[in-house]
């Protein structure tokens, strides 16, 4: 056995067969969060579908309230366990923070310091900084698993709530953070409440559909940029076919903004699917080199049969939508009736009907993607083929469902879906896709994509934080969102960024990944991991600041036991529980999840003593789904 | 040769307490050579790595750098002094990128005052340069340096301490937990360190991987130089011999023979082997 | 000597930790465990009160009634909590016997561990009385009467008074999910009300914004509920803020004496509370004895004595926050 190795002459680096070029849709595939946020917007669809009030933003407003505490520690949590670490004391420091700055400023004479604000709350961060120092230190001083030390952390942080409230103020709720010098200050910091009904913006519909559309438009661009070839030089030619495109879109949106028939709906929809068609079209004609090699049209059973089981599935979901609708044992009190204790009626029929009906779009389009490795037109033909299953879906909606929001809402998504997916199929037909990076439409695609995803959000939060004065008067109750939403997307962001960009995120994933590896290339584990539990306790820090301001009183209790739900939203955002792999826009993500999970089950009127089943059902689905989509975009790439 | 060599050893040993590790270990590293460490488990190879890596302190005998006198306080001396350690086992982390392992400890950034992050663009494509130079072309420095094999994986780290600086490259076992084919794709990584005036020292217990890439050889056994060697002064079947341990290889053959006795397919076993000694001894006699 | 104090406070907060181990809102001390009252004017009785308090905001007030009512008959009485430990109460219990007790009055959270202590205490022929739990066990073991309150009692008084509000559909907000006692609550509550009663898990307290958010949840899903009970006091005061948001106007009621459901109920925001009367607890247990030691009488008939449930409304709001301020309600 002797392995002769050719001195001297290297070959020249030839590339390397094995990595394949990645599309942008495979990118965004492979990214740990993907998973997580494909499952909430499935699960926001759900209960979307079986609840009435839980897509308005009265419901909204209530999840998102309860996802804002959760997500801030979720995601500081993430950061720490992706560092290859936990912190059992998360949710009782919650508690303690809050606790402990209302003690630090309650009078005198109610037990507290006295101190004013202004002075308590720095301090206050100071010590939760000092505890997530604590708990670092002693992980990192004793190599025990942060398991084991931070349980420890947790019984200590547990009693000195209980027994410095009682020592203190005799019981074990420590209230009057009002007694702080600053508080009007402080309140507004951490305790804003954004009343949607006292934001009236009457042209709200307008500037929400024109941002949707401009981000619509965007992320095609931007899509389109990042697949297909660019010319060497550009073809002025399909300029005027592009703007011609876009002429009817803009014509056919405004025309069906202004009309009431279903008969002229109809007409101004599909010249505003042409436009987008035929807008799509020109810009590929301008900038992206023609397709040489469209091949034969193949369809072997690979393709066949996800796709036949597919429109089996839709069928079939269409069907138990139908007849448990006229099923006249089922019928007697729809709104009411409950089938096997759990559901109503209507839960089931949605869930039936969705749930089919999900699963075999999904088998479509899988067998879509499978169809444009054999050629461009088996691709395109499967495409359009399962955007007319989509279509015909949308009609047979429209035209059975006595909910107004599937008639309407469900409806028109639909049909956008399946314009979306017929133009893809046209444009890949006719044009090149690309098989390497190219720096500049890459850059360009990136942009365009971002700006429309961050437009079109501008827009849904537009709708979100106003109303008119024509929706005023059916309203009922006050929608309210508070400021911890914003403290979370902050938290959420800044973490993302952290992690992505700099030193110290790199070093977060090191350290969890392989922590003597990274020791031998220079990088200072111990302080790092210090560092990422210091993040977490000031995390715990903000969310007692949120509390005490929010709620005056502070229980002992406050945050127990909570830990475990932070571990879960990071676990469900794809974070890895060893270590060295996640994300924190994943954690939010998660976080959302178990909020929409949590917040759901009430609003859909369902029995909460089946709450966890439910719960756990849709935690396992989240994560398993996570987990498959992650392995087949890996496989694929 | 005017220029001294990169790294010196005189007559280096090594006492642990009344255990002696390492006894008159001699040997040089120069610029765009391989000096390959050959020894058997228990060798006092590991012993080796931590003197020059500077986590031991040798007990006697003389290191020089740059024909300078030195005595490393910690790996980080060592690292400071231009010799850069890659583990076998510790080279990379396997869930992160090809660019953040590349940089991993010396991110490049960029940003204004306290507020600063990673060079992106600047470290993908150094990155993506250097590992072109070893002579992969890797396309997507953002893939999980997990996903590419054993043998690359070594070449990232190789090729990121020969991108820091460093002019003594020390690898410990880097084809041990390797295929053949594996195998070889590092020792090309080897020459090509060698062929960009890194001085090398490769650390292995396979003289077959060692023979085709070293300019020196260096032979330990049970503590104890068997010898300095430059190329031409030594063929290959000397080198097998003199690792195995010629002596130890004929007393294992009669031990092997006494076990077997009366077991029909041992005997056989055992014949074979002394049979292979018996060839070996021949064959490194005859180059003599 | 500062490093001392460090491990006193150390020692302090472990047995705080220890503490805390059981549910709901009173179950905190730093214990002191034997508080001796001697009064001298009250001759040579000494009964014993064993429970399994923690000196918590509850059992304190029940404290308060036994040393008031100690006072009052000039006896002694001997204080032993024990912070949720049955073992502890044993031994308790037994000291009591070797002290030759006049009278025991225990609480049986933990009726299998404690059970065969408190048949002791009877063998013993002391006299034994029960209080606060051990409803269903006080018989079987020996004791006089029970002093206490009946989880579905106090739900039926509930009930009625939702009845005299006029309200139609009442949601029974629990602040945990497997508690017997928090679905007894309802169950009464269910069974007087003349209308509708959805009993639902509303969040835990250890989460206050999630509780809120699931209150204002199921506001949200059902339209017709017009009132919400909150079978604990911080569930009603977040079934009160659920309701504010929602702009639901739903008549509210509470259980339990604390500073925020007294001021609501000052203010009207909450329609009433359910009392416990837990002075009571404390207080009756002690005359009983002392009546039976000195005059041979026996309470209750072979019945248990019922201290709830009371009501606070807006009525006698301000009366009560003033008792409650001096510790006896």
């Amino acid at each position: 056995m002797t392995t002769d190795v050719a001195t001297a002459d290297v070959p020249a680096a030839a590339p390397d067969e094995r990595l394949a070029y990645r599309g942008p849709i495979q990118r965004l595939l492979v990214q740990p969060e993907i998973g997580a946020l494909l499952g909430a917007i499935s699960i926001w669809v759900f209960f979307w579908a079986v609840t009435v009030p839980f897509g308005t933003a009265i419901g909204t407003a209530n999840w998102l309230d309860v996802a804002a505490t959760l997500g801030i520690m979720a995601v500081a949590v993430a950061l720490l366990m992706i560092g290859g670490e936990f912190d059992l004391s998360a949710g009782a420091m919650t508690g303690a923070t809050g606790i402990l700055v209302i003690l630090l400023v309650k009078d005198t004479a109610g037990g507290g310091a006295g101190l004013s604000l202004w002075i308590g709350i720095p301090l206050s961060f100071v010590l939760a900084l000092g505890i997530g120092w604590f708990n670092g230190t002693l992980v990192e001083r004793t190599a025990l698993p942060s398991f084991i030390v931070t349980l420890g952390a947790f019984f200590v942080i547990k009693g000195a709530k209980l027994g410095f409230a009682k020592l203190f103020v005799e019981t074990i709720q420590v209230g009057r953070i009002d007694e702080g010098a600053g508080h009007d200050f402080w309140r507004k910091i951490f305790s804003s409440v954004w009343t949607r009904n006292d934001h009236i913006f009457n042209s709200r519909d307008t500037v929400y559909v024109a941002l949707l559309v401009v981000g619509g438009v965007a992320i095609l661009l931007g899509l389109l940029e990042l697949t297909y070839r660019r010319r060497a030089s550009f073809n002025p030619g399909g300029l005027p076919i592009a703007g011609i495109g876009a002429a009817a879109g803009l014509v056919g949106l405004f025309a069906l903004h202004g009309t009431e028939g279903t008969g002229a709906n109809f007409i101004w929809s599909i010249v505003m699917g042409a436009g987008v068609l035929i807008g799509a079209y020109g810009i590929a004609l301008w900038r992206f080199e023609p397709n040489p090699d469209r091949g034969a049209l193949q369809l072997p059973g690979g393709l066949l049969r996800p796709a036949g089981l597919g429109t089996g599935l839709v069928i079939l979901g269409v069907f138990f939508g139908l007849i448990l609708d006229s099923a006249p044992a089922l019928k007697p009190d729809r709104t009411v009736d409950t089938i096997f204790f759990l559901l109503t009626e209507q839960g089931l029929r949605a869930i039936l009907f969705v749930g089919l009906s999900i699963v075999g779009l999904v088998l479509l389009l899988i067998a879509a993607s499978r169809a444009r490795n054999f050629s461009s037109t088996s691709g395109t033909v499967v495409s359009i083929y399962t955007a007319i299953v989509v279509t015909v879906l949308a009609f047979i909606i429209q035209s059975e469902s006595d909910a107004p929001k599937f008639r309407a809402e469900l409806f028109s998504v639909l049909l956008l879906v399946a314009l979306l997916m017929a133009t893809w199929a046209v444009v890949g037909l006719y044009f090149e896709q690309r098989r390497f990076p190219d720096e500049a439409p890459d850059r360009l695609g990136r942009v365009l994509a971002i700006a429309g995803v961050v437009l079109a959000s501008v827009g849904v939060v537009f709708r979100l934080l106003f109303t008119t004065d024509s929706e005023l008067p059916t309203l009922v109750g006050q929608t309210q969102f508070r400021v911890s939403i914003l403290w979370f997307l902050l938290s959420a962001g800044l973490a993302t960024w952290v992690l992505a960009r700099t030193k110290f995120g790199s070093w977060t994933f090191a350290v969890g990944g392989s922590k003597s590896a990274s020791r031998q290339v220079g990088v200072p584990a111990a302080r790092t991991k210090t560092q990422l539990f210091m993040i977490v306790s000031a995390a715990a820090w903000l969310v007692g600041m949120l509390l005490a301001f929010r709620l005056q009183t502070i229980q002992a209790s406050t945050g127990d036991g909570k830990e475990f739900e932070y571990i879960i939203a990071a676990v469900v955002g794809g974070t890895l529980l060893m270590g060295g792999y996640g994300s924190a826009a994943g954690a939010a993500i998660g976080a959302m999840i178990m909020a929409m999970s949590f917040q759901g089950i009430p609003f859909a009127g369902w029995n909460s003593d089946w709450r966890f089943l439910f719960l756990g059902v849709i935690l396992l689905l989240a994560v398993m789904a996570n987990n498959y989509i992650r392995k087949t975009a890996e496989e694929a790439s | 040769m005017s220029e001294p060599a990169l790294l010196e050893l005189e007559d280096i040993s090594k006492n642990y307490g009344n255990i002696i590790a390492l006894t008159g270990v001699t040997t040089l590293v120069n610029a765009g050579e391989v000096t390959c460490v050959l020894g058997d488990n228990g060798a006092g190879k590991s012993t080796f790595i931590k003197i020059i890596a500077g986590a031991h302190q040798q007990s006697e005998g003389i290191l020089k750098v740059d024909g300078e006198e030195v005595m490393f306080d910690s790996p980080r001396d060592a690292l400071a002094r231009g010799i850069a350690t890659v583990y076998q086992d510790l080279a990379v982390v396997p869930l992160m990128s090809v660019w953040r392992n590349f940089f991993l400890g010396s991110e490049p950034t960029k940003g204004f005052g306290p507020i600063r992050w990673i060079d992106r663009k600047k470290a993908s494509r150094i990155a993506k340069e250097e590992m072109g130079k070893m002579g992969i072309d890797i396309r997507d420095t953002e893939q999980a340096v997990g996903t590419l094999s054993g043998g690359e994986r070594q070449s990232v780290a190789i090729a990121r301490a020969a991108y820091f600086g460093a002019k003594v490259l020390l690898l410990d076992e880097p084809t041990s937990a390797l295929g053949v084919k594996q195998s070889g794709v590092v020792l090309k990584y080897i020459l090509e360190a060698r062929n960009r005036g890194l001085g090398v020292i490769f650390i292995t217990h396979n003289p077959n991987h060692a023979w085709p890439v070293g300019d020196r050889f260096l032979i330990l056994n049970r503590g104890v130089s068997m010898g300095n060697f430059a190329k031409d002064e030594i063929t290959r079947d000397e080198l097998i011999m003199m690792m195995a341990g010629g002596a130890e290889l004929e007393e294992l053959t009669r031990e092997l023979e006494q076990a077997a006795a009366g077991d029909e397919a041992l005997s056989h076993l055992a014949e074979e082997f002394a049979e292979e000694v018996g060839e070996l001894e021949e064959r490194a006699e005859h180059d003599e | 000597m500062r490093k001392f104090r460090w491990l006193a406070i150390v020692l302090a907060f472990t047995r705080v930790a220890a503490a805390c181990g059981g549910d709901g809102d009173d179950t905190t001390s730093t214990g002191a465990t034997q508080d001796t009252v001697d009064l001298t004017q009250g001759g040579d009785l000494t009964f014993h009160m064993v429970t399994h308090s923690d000196d918590g905001p509850f059992w304190s007030v029940v404290k308060r009634g036994m040393d008031d009512a100690c006072a009052a008959v000039g006896v002694s009485c001997v204080w032993s909590p024990s912070v949720n430990t049955p073992e502890k109460q044993v031994q308790d219990i037994d000291a009591a016997i070797a002290a030759a007790s006049d009278g025991i009055a225990i609480s049986l959270a933990s009726p299998d561990q404690v059970g065969p202590a408190a048949e002791r205490v009877v063998a013993a022929g002391i006299p034994l009385y029960t209080l606060n739990s051990g409803l269903d066990f006080y018989k079987a073991l020996g004791a006089v009467t029970h002093i206490g309150q009946t989880e579905f009692v106090a739900g039926q008084g509930a009930g009625e008074r939702f009845n005299a509000l006029g309200v139609s559909h009442v949601l029974c907000a629990r602040q945990e999910q497997s508690n017997v006692g928090l679905e007894e609550r309802c169950a009464g509550l269910a069974d007087t009300f003349s209308g509708q009663v959805t009993s639902e898990f509303g969040g835990l307290d250890n989460d206050i914004p999630a509780q809120e958010a699931a209150i204002a949840a199921i506001l949200a899903a059902d339209p017709s509920i017009d009132a919400i009970l909150g079978v604990g006091p911080p569930i009603a005061i977040s079934a009160l803020n659920a309701s504010e948001t929602a702009g639901r106007g739903a008549a509210i009621g509470g259980f339990d004496l604390t500073p925020e459901i007294l001021d609501a109920i000052e203010t009207g925001t909450i329609a009433f509370t359910v009392d416990q009367q837990q002075y009571l607890q404390g207080y009756l247990p002690i005359i009983f004895m002392f009546l039976q030691a000195t005059n041979q009488n026996t309470a209750g008939g072979g019945l248990p004595i019922l201290t709830g449930p009371g009501f606070v409304t807006s009525d006698n709001a301000a009366e009560v926050k003033d008792l409650s301020a001096q510790g006896t309600r």
